[in-house]
């Protein structure tokens, strides 16, 4: 399985093809809140900098538990959160920072697989229900910015090694798997109804 | 000996962590099945990452999952079972404790539906509901952590004189359009008829049925199983990235009612959390799952 060292240039993850799985080594940014996404494009509007570097990053959909010690931040934990919820937030941001890898659970819609087409970034899915696999992968914490949000909305900065492993499930042209099993859903939906109604006679 | 206020706070505290660390052993053998018949490679690499992190959960005494969802309960009383308890406000004194001493701490996800304001605690929380066994001399309670990932795909529909292939198409659509969201492969209980609180609360019975357990008659058994076959076509997948292993089971539940006919639809995650404690009449608190 490829290891990707962050921060990932465009070459990196261009030949990524949908299925690859992958690991990652490197900084990454976290977060699971909306209010988070709402000041990342307050920034943007108000021409302000983020918090912490955003350009080019890695941005995942990932909840994580911090606590303040007197040695500073601990993450306990982390694990994905449905990245749809953010659907309407995350074209622009991907447009804006030319987000290199995004990533939680459930995927993205259209425009955002567009947007990730135009900037050459890759959505990675992770696996929920895999805090176990994924905090493993933590070597330290950067950053943590808007603390005065709850744990799991902050944004965090982590240093991780071999995150993963991670399903590419949107690439780097903007294929997207989620688009394409949905179609191809939507497609077997009046077979498999034809079926249930064969086995339904066949019962009677 | 009575069962006690002591009795059923002890219980309460231990379900609701035992549920955040330990999948099911029949969903564990479910996703071991799927594994050696799964046809896509992918889908057979994130099945074993999710047995892994089963077992990684297990044996570190972790989270499966970051997102503890929020406490629901459901108590069954024993009709011939030896209590005298405040049981809610022992549930509840139960989960505080929980709150303050469970390690690693939980993230808050109590949500006030009206202000959307996040916390530990809420109006109604936990959430409990009650039946009764007839004849049990004991009092069983069961934990099962709901949270936004599978909880939000939940549906249900009011359908008037509904014909089945009415009402199996409406599963399907419900199965589609919860797709990729909901981490699967998941379980999906279903509830058919009753009243619309009734047909609600069958559904969820569904999502706690054991896999494997089929229903006792066989019309809706085969229901379940051509059901299961259908939704396991449409290609979703472990995870939603495709793959053969969308449900590991459907479980029907069905009550008879008037003409109106509601069908809810109810999803648990893959690591369908779900622990079972029994308090017996001398106190004596056993852990069934």
């Amino acid at each position: 399985m490829r290891n990707i060292t962050l921060p990932a240039t465009r070459a990196d993850v261009a030949d990524l093809k949908l299925g690859d799985m992958v690991t990652l080594s490197g900084p990454i940014v976290v977060t699971a809140g909306i209010p988070t996404h709402h000041r990342i494009i307050d920034c943007i509007e108000n021409g302000k900098p983020t918090p912490i570097e955003l350009e080019e990053s890695a941005f995942f959909h990932l909840g994580s538990y911090s606590r303040e010690t007197e040695n500073g931040f601990e993450i306990l934990y982390m694990n994905p959160t449905t990245s749809t919820r953010f659907n309407d937030l995350m074209p622009r941001i991907i447009r804006h920072f030319g987000l290199r890898c995004i990533g939680g659970k459930g995927g993205l819609d259209a425009e955002c697989a567009r947007a990730l087409g135009e900037v050459g970034g890759v959505y990675l899915s992770f696996l929920g229900g895999g805090a176990p696999i994924i905090s493993s992968a933590i070597r330290r914490i950067r950053q943590v910015a808007w603390d005065d949000l709850i744990s799991h909305y902050r944004l965090v900065e982590l240093e991780v090694e071999a995150l993963g492993p991670l399903t590419v499930a949107i690439d780097a042209q903007g294929r997207s798997l989620y688009q394409d099993i949905d179609e191809t859903a939507a497609a077997k939906r009046a077979g498999i109804l034809e079926q249930l109604a064969r086995q339904r006679a066949a019962t009677q | 000996m009575t069962i006690r206020d002591e009795h059923i706070f002890e219980a309460t505290k231990d379900l609701y962590s035992w549920a955040l660390r330990r999948v099911p052993d029949d969903t564990k053998a479910a996703l071991s099945r799927a594994r050696e018949t799964e046809t896509n490679e992918t889908a057979r690499k994130t099945l074993n990452m999710m047995l892994h992190s089963a077992m990684a959960a297990e044996s570190a005494d972790r989270y499966v999952c970051s997102d503890a969802g929020v406490p629901v309960y459901v108590v069954r009383i024993g009709t011939k079972a030896d209590w005298n308890a405040n049981i809610k406000s022992a549930i509840r004194a139960g989960f505080e404790h929980l709150v303050e001493t469970i390690d690693p701490p939980l993230l808050k996800h109590v949500t006030n539906p009206l202000t959307l304001e996040r916390g530990y605690h809420g109006k109604d929380m936990p959430i409990i509901t009650y039946d009764l066994i007839e004849d049990a001399d004991y009092i069983e309670i069961v934990c099962s952590p709901k949270a936004l990932g599978s909880g939000r795909w939940a549906a249900m529909e009011l359908f008037t004189f509904p014909t089945l292939e009415t009402i199996e198409t409406y599963i399907l659509d419900v199965a589609i359009k919860a797709g990729s969201q909901h981490c699967p492969p998941t379980v999906m209980g279903v509830g058919i008829g009753g009243t619309f609180d009734y047909c609600a609360k069958m559904a969820k019975e569904g999502t706690l049925r054991e896999i494997g357990q089929p229903h006792p008659e066989p019309m809706v058994a085969a229901m379940e199983k051509r059901l299961y076959d259908a939704v396991n076509q449409l290609g979703y997948g472990p995870m939603g990235t495709g793959g053969d292993t969308t449900v590991l089971g459907v479980h029907i539940n069905y009550a008879a009612g008037h003409g109106f006919t509601p069908v809810a639809v109810e999803f648990n995650c893959w690591i369908n959390r779900r622990s079972i404690a029994r308090i017996h009449s001398d106190g004596r608190i056993e852990r069934v799952e």
